[in-house]
């Protein structure tokens, strides 16, 4: 008779679980049925009339109701609330599509994107970078690099002049000087940076540009060696084999002076216009340091010798990106800029 | 000069190319001349309504042949050339072959008629390989012909043949004398007197030579110093006797303000620095640069004095410079001439002229004054260092071979070292130590036979470049915050300097430039910045960009001081965004302060400001003055990097992590409208005392219900103690001193 009582209330309950449309009406079914107050409740206050027997199975059977209920509340209260959930992810859609605020990532200049490219392969060849001042001394710039005054080298290399006697540096070449000044054999050592020529600009000349020197000086230094490091610059510059040739150049201050090509990287060899169907392409001077040259610095001959180079860093950029007008390099155009 | 010689032109220059000197390209000659033939017009007749004639001329070989003919020289019984080409039709007469110019032929540079000729001996198709000159600054031998033929016969193992016979040179006493004031600036002169002279245009093969180089036939006089000298590298020149004062030629120093007119018609003021060659009236020629025009070879000339020196390089080039007058004559000298050569040339010229100056007889001897010549030293070469340096090995022989094949004497004095022999066209400046001998023998056995090597090298760390690390590391910062990288240039025009209220006497300046507006160096970056967002304002409405580059101050002494700088500028054409650029400044720059500063002429008025940071001002935050971008609002930020880079690096020393809690409250200070809020947060936090851990601005307001002409600043501040918990009244103490100070100060607070 009890347990008929409780089976029904317990179905009835469960009927009202399932019908209670918010989490507010699901509450009010707790508190009726399993609340403090609730039916079950007061069924068990009933139950001092029972037999002990009967009291404890009833104990049990009220137990098993109220568990039952209480999972049926709490599965119901878990479904409103993953509802509720969604309803506020559904809620929260953004249109993804839309930019993000704020600026974007701005761009380093070609220049010093291949520059900082060779900063970072010499360093891990053992070379250390130096700096030298753009306003030069004839000393450093000429004298030191056995070009003295009135030397047709001088030629070579037209120079703007300021007033006071000094110069803008025509090459990065004076850096070997202070490089051997200040650090001394044995030294491997590269200067990167900007040089001036009095040339009239156009879409292939510049006055000013930017080179990086190569020195390396210890006691058995051959063209051997020179040609090697060449070949892992070049290899790495351009990232694919390259056949390099050296044939003679005149620069004073370096005895063996080569001029060194490469295979060009167009036609591979049968000669195209980029090429001016020779095969090759002129990439940079090199040679074994003039021993005048390391007498000047404080350097025994005798007992030291060494490489040097000089490699063209704007040619370089502009070969690598195929820019076909040097002038879009110094003008500032963002338009241009903004491709790098 | 070079008799076995059978390579042709392009394989020749490849040759050259890798073995001696660069080569710029080849250019053909003389093509017309493969066919051509000397032919006799026998009959001329006009042609009506038209100033060309019909001829009939014999050639030769090739039979009788009728052409129309435009030359106003054509006329019978001259001998000139034929060149057959195909039929054609001209103004109603057939025309078979051309007669032909000089300039035609590539002979000579005469547009004016046909060609008059007596043969066409020594004229056939020819190819000219063009050096670039740049190679061969430090060979004065390769400057002729004869030097570059022997790098060809030595480079193809051919013999060489000497164009120079010294036993034509005269014995007997000099018909005129020779007096040296300084044997350093003139090492040697040698001369021969002429008489009989006939003076005519030289013969066509000469001719074509000169023009096949370059150079312009005038006579055979003057075309034969020329030939001379582009074969042996011997400048010389030819003096009229007749028109000398006296027999003596004097090479001395010119009189300061003495006074040359040279051949090209110019008139020179000459300084003690010049060298010239003066006969007893006055200078006659700019030594080793130009003659005179009052001595020049004319067709009255009937002797002729003919000089060939040899004079010091760096006079040559500073005389030559200094007057802005480059020969041929100069160009070669300044290279360093052998002066041994200086007889070869005469003697050269004594042939040349018996077959181009026919009935020309010598006067006299052989003048010839010089300084006393020593052999120069022989240099020893070790074929172990030769090894070492080219990182090849080469067979002794073939060292010995290469090295005599360039007429250098080699013996071996001991074992394994040569004993090596500079000929007098090489030891003037070129070879004189034995690394100069590495040239030689490498780029003849070839620089591709070379393996390439990696040497062997202490692994070690290279020294740091802290400055440019810490530029680059600027530089990705700016990056990464929107902003791009530009280059500018070094140089800045006046007009910019002043709109910078820089002082243009106050750079250093170019005194060759380019152009008028990039007259000095740039002693701030500021305008080359400026120039970038005017530029750019005129296609983007809104960029940000930056540039790292070297202010340049002059000094008292020495070299100018170059200071790296950075200048950021963002760009927009509604928003002002300098407190943008604030922040980015921040991240640089943590801690430091944007101190309000009175305003140059180029910034806004009220938007001005210094950074200081670690107790320095290393740099500016400003808004560009209106005036100045007129299509927006640019702010920018100017900073020194050295001062920067030295003031950081310090260490970053860890503090431990505070075990008890601190406690936050706010502040709100009403203060008049434009009361700088950092005063009041250095105020405030003044009054806060050393519990104080952070003063961090919340927000400011202005209007109701504040009084207008005010604003209330609010300020969180965080106190605390690495020992305790700050007890409530503690924290509340701290909060009344501030009020109450504050109060003192004038300020009322919102509490």
């Amino acid at each position: 008779m009890l347990d008929e009582s409780i089976q029904e209330l317990a179905s009835r309950c469960l009927a009202r679980i399932a019908a209670a449309g918010s989490p507010e009406a699901l509450e009010a079914v707790r508190v009726d049925a399993v609340g403090r107050k609730g039916a079950l409740a007061e069924i068990s206050k009933g139950m001092g009339k029972l037999t002990p027997e009967e009291r404890k199975r009833i104990g049990q059977v009220l137990n098993a109701a109220k568990q039952q209920l209480e999972a049926a509340l709490d599965a119901r209260k878990q479904e409103f609330g993953d509802a509720a959930l969604r309803a506020r992810l559904d809620a929260e859609w953004v249109d993804l599509t839309l930019p993000a605020p704020g600026p974007r990532r701005g761009h380093l200049h070609p220049i010093t994107r291949i520059q900082r490219e060779l900063e970072d392969l010499f360093v891990s060849l053992g070379f250390t970078v130096l700096d030298g001042p753009e306003v030069e001394t004839e000393y450093y710039n000429f004298d030191a690099l056995n070009m003295p005054p009135d030397h047709p080298a001088r030629d070579m290399q037209d120079t703007f002049w300021l007033d006071g006697g000094n110069l803008l540096r025509t090459h990065t070449s004076p850096v070997q000087v202070r490089g051997m000044e200040h650090l001394g054999p044995p030294l491997r050592m590269i200067a990167p940076g900007r040089v001036f020529r009095n040339e009239s600009v156009d879409a292939s000349h510049e006055h000013t540009f930017y080179q990086l020197e190569g020195m390396m000086i210890d006691r058995d230094v051959s063209v051997a060696h020179l040609l090697y490091f060449m070949k892992t610059l070049l290899t790495a510059i351009f990232q694919r084999d390259v056949t390099v040739r050296l044939r003679p150049g005149y620069f004073p201050f370096v005895e063996p002076g080569f001029e060194l090509d490469i295979r060009c990287l167009i036609c591979g060899g049968p000669g195209c216009p980029v090429c001016k169907h020779s095969g090759w392409v002129e990439l940079l001077p090199c040679g074994l340091v003039n021993p005048n040259v390391l007498r000047i610095s404080g350097i025994d001959p005798e007992k030291w010798g060494g490489f040097a180079f000089g490699l063209g860093l704007t040619r370089l950029v502009m070969m690598r990106y195929g820019i076909d007008d040097i002038r879009h390099l110094q003008g500032g155009d963002l338009r241009f800029l903004e491709q790098f | 000069m070079v008799p076995g010689l059978t390579e042709t032109a392009g394989p020749l220059e490849r040759l050259i190319t890798m073995k001696t000197a660069e080569c710029e390209g080849i250019e053909e000659t003389g093509a017309l001349l493969a066919e051509a033939c000397v032919a006799r017009v026998e009959s001329v007749e006009p042609i009506p309504g038209s100033h060309n004639v019909k001829a009939v001329v014999d050639a030769g070989p090739l039979g009788m042949k009728t052409v129309v003919c435009g030359a106003p020289n054509c006329r019978p019984g001259l001998l000139t050339a034929y060149v057959p080409l195909d039929k054609k039709v001209v103004q109603g007469v057939e025309s078979d072959g051309m007669l032909a110019s000089g300039a035609e032929l590539g002979i000579n540079r005469d547009h004016a008629g046909i060609v008059e000729l007596g043969s066409l001996e020594g004229c056939a198709p020819d190819a000219a390989i063009e050096i670039d000159n740049k190679s061969i600054t430090h060979r004065p031998d390769l400057w002729g012909h004869h030097g570059m033929a022997r790098e060809v016969a030595a480079i193809l193992g051919l013999e060489l043949t000497d164009p120079a016979r010294l036993d034509l040179l005269p014995q007997g006493p000099a018909a005129v004398t020779v007096r040296i004031e300084d044997f350093d600036l003139c090492p040697r002169y040698s001369a021969l007197v002429f008489e009989n002279v006939t003076v005519q245009p030289s013969p066509l093969w000469l001719q074509y030579r000169l023009t096949a180089i370059g150079l312009n036939p005038i006579n055979n006089i003057v075309d034969m110093t020329n030939f001379v000298m582009a074969e042996l590298a011997q400048p010389m020149h030819a003096f009229d006797a007749d028109l000398l004062h006296g027999d003596t030629i004097f090479i001395r120093a010119a009189k300061p303000g003495e006074a040359f007119r040279a051949l090209n018609g110019e008139s020179y003021t000459l300084e003690a620095s010049h060298l010239v060659i003066a006969d007893s009236a006055g200078a006659i020629a700019l030594a080793g640069v130009i003659g005179g025009g009052d001595s020049a070879i004319s067709e009255k000339t009937t002797r002729v004095v003919l000089e060939s020196a040899n004079f010091q390089a760096s006079s040559v080039r500073k005389t030559s410079s200094s007057l802005k007058l480059r020969t041929d004559a100069s160009m070669r000298f300044e290279k360093a001439q052998d002066p041994v050569n200086t007889v070869r040339g005469l003697a050269r010229a004594v042939e040349l002229l018996r077959e181009i100056s026919p009935g020309i007889r010598l006067v006299g001897g052989l003048a010839d004054e010089m300084r006393e010549m020593t052999a120069p030293p022989a240099i020893e070469l070790s074929l172990e260092w030769l090894e070492r340096k080219m990182g090849r090995a080469t067979e002794p022989s073939e060292v010995r071979r290469i090295l005599r094949s360039l007429a250098f004497g080699v013996s071996e004095a001991q074992p394994g070292v040569f004993s090596v022999t500079v000929p007098s066209w090489r030891a003037t400046k070129d070879v004189d130590i034995k690394d100069d001998l590495v040239e030689e023998v490498g780029r003849m056995v070839g620089y591709d036979s070379i393996t390439p090597r990696a040497p062997l090298l202490p692994a070690a760390v290279p020294p740091g470049n802290a400055a440019r690390r810490f530029q680059h590391d600027v530089r990705n910062l700016f990056v990464d915050n929107g902003f791009t990288e530009v280059y500018n240039y070094s140089f800045l025009s006046e007009e910019a300097a002043r709109a910078f209220g820089l002082d243009p006497a106050a750079h250093i300046r170019v005194t060759n430039p380019i152009a008028s507006n990039q007259e000095l160096m740039r002693a701030s970056l500021l305008p080359g910045i400026w120039k970038n967002i005017t530029g750019n304002a005129r296609h983007r409405e809104s960029f940000r960009l930056f540039e790292i580059g070297l202010e340049i101050h002059r000094r008292e002494q020495g070299l100018p001081e170059e200071i790296p700088h950075l200048v950021a500028a963002l760009y927009d054409r509604q928003d002002g965004g300098i407190f943008e650029l604030k922040r980015v400044a921040e991240c640089l720059l943590p801690g430091a302060r944007t101190v309000p500063a009175e305003a140059r002429d180029y910034e806004h008025a009220a938007r001005a400001a210094e950074i200081h940071w670690k107790g320095a001002v290393v740099g500016r935050l400003f808004e560009l003055h209106p005036r100045m971008v007129d299509t927006g609002r640019a702010a920018i930020l100017d900073l020194d990097l050295r001062l920067i880079e030295s003031l950081s690096g310090e260490r970053t020393k860890y503090t431990p992590i505070r075990r008890y809690p601190s406690s936050a409250f706010d502040l709100s200070v009403i203060a008049p409208l434009r009361e700088q809020a950092g005063k009041l947060e250095g105020a405030i936090a003044g009054f806060a005392g050393p519990l104080l851990e952070a003063i961090q601005f919340v927000r400011q307001y202005s209007g109701p219900p504040l009084v207008e002409g005010t604003k209330s600043v609010s300020f969180r501040l965080t106190v605390g103690s690495p020992e305790r918990t700050l007890s409530s009244e503690e924290i509340a103490a701290i909060r009344t001193t501030i009020i109450e100070r504050m109060r003192d100060l004038g300020y009322e607070l919102r509490v």
